[in-house]
């Protein structure tokens, strides 16, 4: 590992607007002014994120598809060019390397989207399996700066400075278009459980003159999105928004001992493809004859903030651990996730959470953990 | 950090709280520097009153909007009252934490050697400085 932490193009307004700490080996902000004031942006208007940390891998050739297909998941061959679909990529046990979002950008050509902090093992395991095959794999990261622009305002944001109706474009596209003056594509996906999109900025080099392009979007969008309330957010915005989400993160929810089915993200794994990926098998046997454990949410019904590794408990009996806890600015109350032994407990249910030493109540939900009626992408009022 | 504020008449611990003490009662709190460094403070739980602890003995935590940190009395002694304010508006530490964030009270059992473990304010200063 390299020790220098590394900086996006974004990195100087980072340091000057914001509380900037080491994360997965980058220099980012944790937040510009509160937590909570930038979730609830992107709940109520719009927030925006710099997510250039993230891996950006362009995959192209003849053999991209059946490539793709060995190392993900989710079925490739249905992805439609200028489409997005959310994938995992799996190890020889069902455990999952990593989640990712798969662009299709051309006939042959891709862009993978992974975790900062599993960027150096999916390339080396990309590298790895590439050999096989005919294609090409570039890492795209120090040229293509991205930032995710999320809440219920952020597509009447976008459309303003694209001169373009967003409502052409659906969930989980990915569109090469202009957004004042800068090329970008315009991936329709988010983190938030919000309506809006990640916006690959093209031509954004690691130099001075890419730095200042991928500064002068950031400073379009909050100066063009002002009249909407927009703020910069952060990463504790980003870990808290996509908690009260219900989404998984890797690390938490997902590790190499877990397998998609297990972390009940059946909508990333598919069975009618071919060739079967790595790990397939595996996660078959999960599907078909059942899990050792599976993911649960919960809202504190007691006082109290859950936070990752804790017991849980039902009857007085150690069921599982938890993965993620915090507080939800929404309600006020505590919630988290975690795992427990499958067949042990239902929604509705009240459990404990070990909250060092302190057992409080909880009830077991779906996730989100919001009023979908009321806030998240499909929200009616 | 350079606007931290210390208080010179209150003495310190290197778990970053304060102590003031009041007569035979020792009030404590959580220093400028620890909400600084905390943030956002969401949740404050502390033992009950009546609760009889050793010098550096878990009384409670604090939750920030990132993490949970676990707090420890600088005084040995019984609890004998709890800032329940913070209960609805735990924001207090943030705001005013030398004051009506204060976190609680405790009726020392072994006030003088438990006090000579504790910095000065020039000591504690030294402290995060050096951090």
């Amino acid at each position: 590992m390299n020790d220098r932490l590394e900086r996006t193009q974004i990195y100087d307004w980072h340091k000057e607007h914001g509380d900037v700490i080491p994360f997965a080996g980058w220099e980012m902000p944790v937040r510009y002014s509160s937590i909570k004031e930038e979730h609830m942006a992107v709940r109520d208007s719009c927030g925006i994120f710099d997510v250039s940390h993230m891996l950006r891998m362009r995959i192209e050739g003849p053999d991209s598809i059946d490539f793709l297909q060995t190392v993900t998941t989710n079925n490739v061959s249905k992805l439609k060019i200028n489409g997005g679909q959310y994938s995992t990529c799996l190890n020889e046990n069902g455990g999952t390397f990593d989640d990712l979002m798969l662009y299709r950008i051309g006939e042959e050509a891709f862009i993978w989207v992974t975790n900062a902090a599993n960027g150096a093992k999916i390339w080396a395991h990309i590298q790895e399996q590439a050999k096989k095959f005919d294609v090409n794999v570039t890492d795209k990261t120090k040229e293509i700066a991205m930032i995710a622009v999320q809440g219920p305002n952020a597509l009447a944001l976008l459309s303003k400075m694209s001169e373009k109706d967003m409502g052409e474009f659906g969930r989980f596209t990915c569109n090469p278009i202009t957004i004042a003056g800068y090329d970008t594509f315009l991936c329709r996906t988010g983190y938030t459980g919000e309506a809006g999109a990640e916006v690959l900025v093209l031509n954004c080099s690691f130099s001075d003159e890419g730095k200042t392009r991928a500064i002068g979007f950031w400073k379009e969008l909050l100066n063009q999105g002002a009249e909407f309330g927009i703020k910069p957010c952060g990463l504790g915005a980003r870990d808290s928004t996509r908690l009260e989400a219900g989404f998984v993160l890797y690390g938490h929810e997902l590790d190499e001992e877990t397998s998609p089915i297990e972390a009940r993200i059946p909508y990333a794994v598919k069975f009618k493809v071919e060739p079967h990926y790595i790990g397939y098998d595996v996660v078959r046997s999960h599907k078909k004859e059942g899990v050792k454990k599976t993911r649960i949410g919960f809202v504190m019904i007691d006082r109290g903030i859950p936070r990752e590794k804790y017991p849980i408990l039902f009857n007085g009996v150690k069921i599982g651990m938890t993965t993620s806890g915090g507080l939800s600015p929404i309600s006020n109350k505590g919630i988290g996730m975690g795992y427990v032994h499958p067949d042990t407990v239902n929604d509705g249910d009240i459990i404990e959470i070990d909250i060092k030493g302190r057992h409080r109540r909880a009830e077991i939900t779906k996730w989100p953990f919001y009023d979908s009626e009321k806030y998240g992408e499909t929200r009616t009022i | 950090m350079g606007d931290t504020e210390i208080k010179a008449e209150l003495k310190y611990s290197a778990e970053h709280e304060w102590v003031k003490i009041e007569g035979d009662v020792a009030i404590i709190g959580i220093t400028d520097h620890a909400q600084n460094a905390l943030h956002e403070i969401t949740f404050v739980e502390i033992s009950e009153v009546g609760t009889v602890l050793e010098a550096n003995g878990e009384c409670g935590l604090v939750e920030s909007m990132k993490a949970s940190s676990d707090l420890f009395t600088p005084i040995g002694g019984e609890i004998i009252e709890v800032n329940t304010e913070l209960e609805d508006a735990p924001e207090k530490i943030n705001e005013d934490c030398y004051g009506e964030g204060w976190l609680f009270k405790i009726k020392p059992s072994n006030l003088e050697a438990d006090l000579a473990a504790l910095m000065d304010a020039n000591a504690y200063k030294a402290l995060i400085e050096s951090e």
